[in-house]
């Protein structure tokens, strides 16, 4: 699978879980991979590409970490939008 | 600036012992935001209660961790404490400091930050404790482009920490400060990234005293020991007695497992019953001193007792080796690592997860086989579990 | 100095190196003997020698620091160790300031000094080094009293047994202004550790939407919490609840803060060492002393009671826990006048270990 759109896939992932579940790193390698084929590695690696430069964040609330869609507070304060 | 009447925490710049009041006005002479804390402080002091908001998402790109939001719940009143996060940086193992290096730090913080610290915190990181989110990518870009990096928080590996070891006491089994190093080196992906169901901790100590209180705070805690016999310096020992130590009641009759005797004259030890539990040694520094294999025992499972009750960590591996780059450790902990991963719920240590599905399921998970050293005593009841392999054997 | 500006940061910043190598901030006296420590005496309650197997010997002069310090502090006291020691210094795990130096002269010189800017030299051997503790309402959201408070009025009461007098054996202080305990106080000699005593009010519209429901009932470790469908949020059945705040942690919403039912309870008898004993956790001594800021009178007159009972009763090198363990806690109680309550006899995970099953006990 193309990067990007392994990306979208995973993005997609993340979104769709908004407001339902806090998603953890492992939750989101295993959803995608499952759903998609790729190995644990190559999600692993294109879910640390996207926190990377901001197109997901990692959180923290309810006492423990889980990976986010970024809040536009967070993207203009890295500089991403203005 | 605002000038806040603080008599409430007047009363505590009183008395010989250094006044943390002091230093926050210190700090407040130069500093809008540690002065508004100050008037936020003393409002807590005079309602009982604190004024912080539940954390809040800040961190710098890329990392999930070491920086710890924090938003006061009263930003009309005391606008300096609006955002006030703690920006934790990975203190050197054993926390000695070059005065050079901790000034660039202490500059970076006055320009960036409330001029407040924690040297340091529970963990072991020094925490820059009070600045703004804008402040957050800059300073990050100050602190690590002059050699240092953040600690740790959330569900990750939290900062390594260890007592000062080799570098000043004798009593040092392993090379703590190198341990502590090579481990907070190896392992920072796991330091910065949260990827796990919820905090890991080590903390290395070299010998039995535990200075670092390894045993009961962290999740895999590393004490040095040896295997050989104590070396007795019977010289050493006739100076003790004649300094005044009454040898019989302070050392003898004080070791647990009754293996030492003293005559008058010499100490004898029966090293195959000696527990090493460090009482003599830690009294008689001059006198004697462990001799033989030194390495580690390693313990898991230390927590607070948040929220079914504290643990001390058990006795896993017995001894192990420790020398660099500590290879044997790193496949050990790396497979602790994996089943803990793979077996939690969230938020769960792994001590609680050993708890719920048992010790024989964790040792084999890792690859440890039962040994005698690991519990205090065997079980007492007469139900237990036999796997098809068991019966076989 | 201006800030670096967003696009310097990015090419500045760097990332997963970790902090510099302890090797760099080593005193040469300290590099030099690395491993080759043959043994240390304590000189006073402050000051100790370590003499190398070379003969060479470094001299320490360990200053109590309160854990909150401005960059000031650490300035003037950098000062002494650019002055005394070669440019390097020390902070111990429980927040004390070393300075390290081979010149035997230089130690009177380094006291002065710390003691002109307010930091007094003590907590070697057997006594009362500095006390462990969280943030309190400084810094922290959790916080069900002041940390630093109480750890200043405790230290000054308890200033002599810092810098002068001796006590049986080594005696660790520890303040936790919440059962979260991040200063993991459950393991010190004694322990002032901050408590609720009210079950959380529920602010029902905020739980709704801040909240996962399936991970707040969870989180509860007596099952208090269950769903309360009609609210779309929880209930808490007040009989369960023991007022641990883990639901607060993961549901800020479920307000346990009470600041006229919030309070203090003090825990004696832990240790870490394995010393003679095994590592043993502290155990409840009071059970609730009220938040009486700014300096916690009753609080510092509690553990002053302990400590002088301790002082008194113990032998030497006994630690608080191995002689209560020695005289028995009913002794424990009868001496340190402290009323035994209901809320002493466990009901939680631990309590079986806890009752006494033999007819051997003292009056």
């Amino acid at each position: 699978m193309e990067s990007e759109e392994l990306k979208n896939k995973i993005y997609a992932f993340v979104e769709a879980a908004k407001g339902k579940k806090k998603l953890k790193e492992k939750d989101i390698i295993k959803g995608v991979s499952a759903e998609t084929g790729e190995g644990a590695d190559v999600v692993k690696k294109a879910m640390r590409e996207m926190i990377d430069v901001g197109k997901l964040m990692y959180s923290y609330g309810g006492g423990s970490s889980s990976v986010e869609i970024p809040s536009e507070e967070y993207l203009r304060e890295k500089g991403m939008i203005q | 600036m605002k000038k806040y009447e603080t008599p409430l925490l007047d009363e505590l710049e009183k008395g010989p012992w250094p006044s943390f009041v002091k230093e926050m006005k210190l700090a407040a002479a130069t500093s809008e935001m540690a002065n508004d804390e100050l008037g936020q402080v003393e409002k807590s002091y005079r309602d009982k209660r604190g004024y912080w908001k539940h954390g809040g998402i800040v961190g710098v790109l890329g990392y999930g961790g070491g920086v710890i939001g924090r938003y006061s719940s009263l930003p009309e009143e005391f606008p300096g404490v609006a955002h006030f996060h703690t920006f934790r940086i990975n203190q050197p193992s054993g926390m000695f400091y070059k005065t050079d290096r901790l000034r660039e730090i202490m500059d970076l913080w006055d320009k960036y930050g409330s001029g407040l610290t924690n040297m340091h915190g529970s963990t072991g990181d020094m925490i820059m404790l009070g600045c703004r989110t804008e402040a957050l990518e800059p300073l990050f870009a100050e602190v690590s482009s002059r050699g240092w990096d953040l600690g740790g928080s959330g569900s990750a590996l939290r900062t390594p920490a260890c007592c000062l070891g080799q570098s000043r006491c004798e009593w040092a089994n392993i090379d703590t400060m190198d341990i502590c190093n090579e481990l907070t080196q190896s392992y920072q992906d796991y330091l910065h990234r949260p990827a796990w169901p919820y905090k890991f901790k080590f903390k290395v100590a070299g010998c039995a005293v535990d200075c670092v209180a390894a045993i009961a705070r962290a999740d895999c805690s590393i004490i040095g020991t040896w295997k050989g016999k104590i070396a007795v310096d019977q010289d050493a020992v006739k100076d003790y007695a004649k300094s005044g130590m009454d040898i019989k009641a302070e050392i003898v009759d004080m070791c647990p497992t009754g293996c030492m005797n003293y005559d008058g004259s010499a100490l004898s030890i029966d090293d195959a019953n000696c527990s090493r539990c460090m009482h003599c040694i830690s009294k008689m520094t001059k006198a004697l001193r462990p001799t033989g294999e030194k390495g580690a025992s390693i313990l898991i499972g230390a927590k607070a007792p948040i929220v079914v009750g504290s643990l001390l960590s058990w006795v896993v591996v017995p001894f192990i080796k420790m020398e660099p780059p500590y290879t044997e450790f790193k496949e050990l902990v790396e497979k602790i690592w994996e089943w803990w991963d793979d077996n939690a719920k969230p938020r769960e240590r792994i001590g609680e997860l050993i708890e719920v599905k048992g010790m024989r399921s964790f040792l084999e998970g890792i690859g440890v086989e039962a040994q005698a050293q690991q519990v205090y005593e065997p079980r007492k009841d007469p139900f237990f579990f036999w796997k098809e392999e068991d019966l076989s054997k | 100095m201006s800030w670096l500006s967003a696009e310097e940061a990015k090419q500045k910043r760097q990332t997963d190196i970790g902090p510099p190598s302890y090797k760099e901030m080593l005193p040469p006296v300290i590099a030099k003997n690395y491993g080759k420590w043959k043994y240390h005496e304590v000189l006073t309650p402050g000051t100790m020698v370590h003499v190398a197997e070379s003969g060479e010997k470094v001299y320490t002069v360990r200053v109590a620091g309160p854990r909150l310090l401005s960059t000031k502090s650490i300035r003037a006291l950098m000062d002494i160790a650019d002055k005394y020691c070669d440019g390097y210094i020390r902070w111990t795990t429980r927040n004390n300031i070393e300075f390290m130096t081979p010149k035997e002269e230089n130690m009177a010189l380094i006291k002065k000094a710390a003691e002109e800017i307010g930091f007094p030299v003590g907590g070697i051997g057997r006594g009362i080094s500095n006390m462990v503790h969280t943030q309190g309402w400084i810094h922290c959201h959790s916080a069900c009293t002041d940390a630093s408070g109480i750890v200043k009025a405790m230290m000054d009461e308890l200033f002599p047994y810092f810098n002068e007098k001796l006590l049986p054996a080594k005696t660790r202080l520890a303040l936790a202004c919440c059962v979260n305990m991040c200063g993991a106080v459950h393991c010190s000699d004694i322990a002032v550790v901050a408590i609720h005593r009210k079950v959380p009010e529920i602010d029902h519209d905020h739980v709704k939407n801040m909240c996962e429901i399936p991970t707040t009932i969870s989180s509860c470790p007596t099952r208090a919490i269950s769903p309360d469908p009609a609210k779309k949020s929880i209930k808490i059945n007040p009989d369960k609840c023991m007022y641990c705040g883990n639901c607060f942690t993961v549901c800020p919403p479920i307000n346990i803060h009470n600041p006229e039912q919030d309070g203090v309870a003090i825990v004696v008898g832990g240790k870490v060492g394995s010393l003679r004993k095994g590592p043993m956790f502290s155990k409840l001594a009071i059970p609730y002393i009220k938040n009486n800021p700014p300096r916690w009178p009753e609080v510092v007159e509690a553990v002053k009671n302990i400590v002088d009972t301790y002082a008194a009763d113990a032998r030497k090198f006994e630690r608080v826990g191995e002689w209560i363990e020695r005289i028995g806690w009913e002794s424990f109680f009868k001496k340190t006048g402290i009323p035994f309550t209901f809320q002493h006899i466990d009901d939680f995970t631990f309590a079986r270990d806890t009752f006494r099953t033999s007819a051997a006990f003292k009056w």
